[in-house]
């Protein structure tokens, strides 16, 4: 199976030749894979030497957490490549923002209202939690929509607050 | 004399108490909320009492509760650790009161240091620089503020007399532009506290925060145990600390040491207790604050002086004298504290909750590691998200920070995100290395983004891994339509597949 991968915007072809060799821009790489500890985190062998690394699904791209320094990786193989090219790239700009609790907390405040224009990158929600605020940003502008949520409110981890449309 | 004490606190603290008593032979009681019956300190102790629900203030905040177990469990002294009640004067008193060996200062003394315009003006009277400002000289007007603010000198700090969290806080660099940003800080200072009063406070450039660990026994002996570099932070939260600083050097050590012996002797201090001080770029050291408890940075003291400082808390609290004259305490090598938190450093340092999964804390040479997790523990929202103290000790600064590397990258945890990466970026920033960071580093100069010169990486490693993860996933995804094609059942891929995506 042949992959296009592109780490932090730099593309590379890793193919898997089998379970024992991967073929990254051409060249043969003998790799030894396992899972340690459970889940996410994975013990490479490649050509002898030794890594490993924590591995964390992200909203677009895997993220590779290696020698203390992370990295943005999408994976896709030739059929999903040609699709999001013929698709124009990403849709993330347009369409329904859902945002959603990154951490089971209390809802100290919430700065917008219903209909209210906000700008990429401003407060939506202070969310309480492990005796610290944080505030959650609105990843683009738009219009906050559908408030699901109230000061005061415990909320769980994922759990939709409101929306940006 | 004491034989037996109730620990009121949790986490690696807790574990740090509970550890000191095991070796001293005094019987340990653990309190514990809903969301700790597991929790390590509840397990190490010899006797552990249900406080109530897991929100602090039902719980760990409940002196009355707590006391009243001591009683009951026939404990005859209280150790507060640090948080929740250490600091309270009445949670102190009310042990007093009911008969109980309150493990830290007199009342009088949390009190004097709890209140800044007291602790001020109590430390100032004995001599000892404070920053200079109109704290504690009631609410003035604007003409009052206008007319002292050249003796103060600029640049200074209008702050909100009500304020935290840089809310009604502005820098003024001239008399000229004051009038206007006073109005401003009041408006600000208005809508978020209802109370527009402010003073103001010399704004030292560049500073350096530097603490001094102070014992004192019964008997009138104080002694310093050396400084603490704790400028590294983030929204005044520490991340960092070494000691040495390596920005002391002998002489201000020494003076800034017998310091605070001063301060501390100004309020009658007993017990443990750590004065903070404000370090300008000329070396002028002015007094912040004191904490009149045990600190979270305590091991790094304990690593380049030897002396156990929960160990000599409790000898000073049952009425002994401290082990040591100030004479006898040496200073041998570096130690530097790296707080693992459960944060995400990529993420804004958004906290991080879940299930231990998986943990391998490092050891080895000059290693050590307070925590009070373990795999199979949950890391609630309900409490500060310090999960380990990693701490390592060299012969010197350098060795330290080689040991500190090499130990956080050992660090294996799995279940939360946590801020290891931040502490391993600080340890290849040539600013850290070169001991230059000030108070403003982490914030303003400071990026996990932009990678040093020279530092090596690994992408092609990185694609090869993304890659074989993403290659299983499509493999799973696949035997999972294939019914019956698998070698384990439904229920368990179902299983691993959310553990994945969690």
């Amino acid at each position: 199976m042949k992959y296009i991968v592109t780490v932090n915007e730099r593309e590379y072809t890793v193919e898997i030749v089998d379970e024992r060799r991967a073929l990254l821009d051409g060249r043969v790489v003998e790799v030894d894979f396992e899972p340690v500890g459970g889940q996410p985190l994975y013990s490479l062998l490649a050509d002898g030497k030794s890594f490993e690394a924590y591995v964390y699904p992200g909203e677009e791209a895997l993220q590779v957490l290696l020698m203390g320094q992370l990295y943005q990786v999408t994976v896709e193989d030739e059929r999903e490549k040609r699709l999001r090219a013929a698709a124009g790239g990403r849709v993330a700009e347009s369409g329904e923002y859902h945002l959603k609790a990154p951490m089971p907390g209390l809802v100290v405040a919430i700065p917008v209202q219903d209909g209210q224009a906000v700008e990429k990158g401003q407060a939506l929600v202070i969310l309480e939690s492990m005796k610290m605020q944080n505030e959650l940003k609105a990843p683009r502008a738009g219009v906050v929509g559908r408030i699901r949520v109230r000061e005061r409110d415990s909320v769980e981890q994922r759990q939709t607050l409101l929306s940006v449309q | 004399m004491f034989n037996k004490l109730l620990i009121a606190n949790r986490g690696e603290i807790a574990v740090r108490i509970l550890r000191a008593c095991r070796e001293l032979g005094i019987e340990t009681v653990a309190v514990y909320s809903e969301a700790d019956r597991r929790a390590m300190h509840v397990r190490y102790a010899d006797e552990a009492y249900l406080l109530g629900p897991a929100p602090s203030r039902e719980s760990y905040l409940r002196g009355d509760k707590i006391i009243e177990i001591a009683l009951q469990s026939g404990a005859q002294a209280v150790h507060p650790g640090y948080g929740f009640l250490a600091e309270r004067q009445s949670f102190a008193q009310a042990c007093l009161d009911a008969g109980l060996v309150f493990v830290g200062p007199r009342p009088s003394a949390i009190a004097a240091m709890g209140d800044k315009m007291t602790a001020r003006n109590t430390v100032a009277a004995a001599g000892v620089q404070v920053v200079p400002g109109t704290e504690g000289e009631g609410a003035l007007g604007d003409a009052d503020l206008l007319a002292v603010a050249p003796g103060i000198g600029f640049p200074l700090l209008v702050k909100a007399t009500a304020g935290g969290g840089g809310k009604g806080m502005r820098e003024v660099r001239s008399l000229e532009e004051m009038p206007h940003l006073l109005e401003a800080a009041r408006r600000e200072a208005e809508s978020s506290f209802g109370d527009g009063s402010v003073y103001l406070e010399k704004l030292v450039e560049g500073a350096h925060h530097i603490e001094f660990q102070v014992l004192a026994d019964q008997h009138g002996n104080v002694i310093h145990l050396g400084e603490r570099e704790c400028s590294l932070q983030r929204r005044h939260q520490k991340l960092l600390e070494e000691s040495p600083s390596p920005f002391l050097d002998e002489d201000l050590r020494r003076r800034m040491g017998a310091v605070a012996v001063k301060a501390a002797q100004a309020v009658d201090y007993v017990n443990a207790g750590t004065i903070e001080f404000l370090v300008d770029k000329e070396r002028n050291f002015y007094f912040l604050e004191m904490n009149t408890r045990l600190q979270v940075e305590h091991p790094i003291t304990e690593m380049v002086t030897g002396v156990d400082i929960v160990v000599e808390q409790l000898r000073i609290a049952r009425g002994r004298q401290l082990s040591y004259a100030q004479d006898d305490i040496a200073f041998s090598g570096a130690a530097i504290e790296c707080r693992i938190n459960a944060e995400d450093p990529y993420n804004g340092f958004l906290p991080s909750t879940g299930v231990i999964e998986h943990s391998i804390p490092p050891t080895g040479p000059g290693i050590r590691v307070d925590t009070g997790v373990y795999p199979g523990f949950e890391i609630s929202r309900y409490y500060d998200p310090l999960i380990a103290k990693l701490i390592a000790w060299g012969e010197t600064r350098g060795q330290a920070i080689l040991r500190m590397r090499r130990a956080l990258e050992e660090y294996r945890i799995v279940g939360v995100h946590t801020n290891i990466p931040f502490h391993q970026t600080m340890m290849d920033s040539h600013r850290f290395l070169a001991g230059q960071y000030d108070t403003r580093f982490v914030e303003e100069r400071f990026s996990m983004e932009e990678l040093e010169e020279g530092k090596h990486t690994f992408p092609e490693i990185a694609a090869v891994i993304a890659t074989l993860v993403a290659h299983r996933q499509a493999e799973h995804s696949a035997q999972f339509v294939q019914r019956g094609e698998r070698d384990t059942s439904n229920w368990k891929w179902v299983g691993r597949w959310e553990r994945m995506h969690r």
